[in-house]
């Protein structure tokens, strides 16, 4: 049952037909994990609190710093030197009480990683480096939760929804099978912030329609965005019956 | 044989594979994605994938950042 609190507050999506009060309640009941509360984790986890995803846990391990406020929206200059997740589980509180936030300082090693997953129904892949990326969808494929990962650089983003709870889904070893450090992030490269944040917004999204039961059209796809012409191109990853993650030479 | 490669149109030996393009882009394997016609080729793939007249490449690098 939702309160009438939470009726008043949620209003908005009890109007839609696609959401209503059915909707609003597997929010209420949904568990999802957020790792990386930076550029994409700040829309992403404002805009789940906001929606009242009842269960949040969020993970990171980094201070906030100067550098980071440019696209870090959650975030206020007086934050500065202050742990991300502790202010972020400050900030989301405020915005919803009805909601559960736990943060999890530290980096996650592969027991851990594990550990959470068994307590959430989702998770977002909202990191910055590739090793993480890496071990948080073996990890997900081990415990077969479905991760939503997102990424932004300069002008671009890449959006994947890989729904470990299928057989068929594909992961995201199958489309970067390299584990190596050869790749660009935000503090090589530099981005723009409405990028990173459309990415982190779209990861929201579609956390929102996956626990309210409203099919996806992104499964087993990826994404790419162009911040400059606005432009989205969609490709098909199939399962690589060879990759070494989730396929059958494991 | 003609392909188009990130919308730019390139000429190619004919039945060369996935790989072959990579090493005539200069273009590193670690870190890139490809698709063809819209479907990503895993990597497992590309030293057997035959590409062929008129097929629309995408070419793209991993990105981490967040």
């Amino acid at each position: 049952m939702l309160t009438d609190a939470e009726m008043l507050r949620y209003s908005r999506h009890l109007l839609l037909e696609d959401v209503g009060e059915l909707g609003q309640k597997d929010l209420k009941k949904g568990k999802v994990l957020i790792i990386g509360m930076g550029g994409l984790g700040s829309p992403a986890a404002l805009y789940l609190a906001a929606a009242g995803v009842g269960s949040l846990v969020i993970a990171d391990f980094d201070c906030l710093e100067v550098s980071n406020l440019q696209r870090q929206i959650a975030y206020a200059t007086g934050d500065i030197g202050g742990d991300k997740v502790a202010l972020m589980k400050h900030r989301l509180e405020a915005l919803n009480p009805e909601i559960r936030v736990r943060s999890i300082n530290r980096e996650m090693d592969r027991e851990q990683l594990l550990m959470e997953l068994m307590m959430v129904n989702l998770v977002l892949d909202c990191t910055d480096n590739m090793a993480s990326r890496q071990m948080i969808n073996a990890a997900c494929v081990e415990a077969k939760v479905p991760l939503i990962v997102g990424a932004a650089i300069r002008f671009e983003g890449q959006l994947m929804f890989f729904d470990h709870s299928q057989p068929d889904a594909a992961c995201y070893h199958c489309l970067f099978p390299d584990s190596e450090e050869q790749t660009l992030n935000c503090s090589n490269s530099g981005v723009l912030g409405p990028v990173v944040g459309t990415i982190g917004t779209m990861q929201a999204l579609e956390a929102i329609k996956h626990i309210t039961g409203l099919p996806s059209g992104i499964k087993n796809k990826l994404k790419l965005f162009d911040g400059k012409t606005l432009e989205w191109q969609t490709f098909a990853i199939n399962k690589d019956a060879n990759c070494s993650v989730c396929g059958n030479k494991k | 044989m003609k392909i188009d490669i990130n919308e730019q149109s390139i000429e190619i030996d004919e039945k060369s594979n996935i790989e072959q393009l990579l090493v005539r882009l200069d273009s590193p394997l670690k870190g890139s994605a490809i698709a063809v016609n819209q479907k990503i080729i895993s990597r497992s793939e590309w030293a057997h994938y035959q590409l062929k007249e008129n097929d629309q490449v995408s070419l793209f690098q991993a990105i981490a950042g967040g």
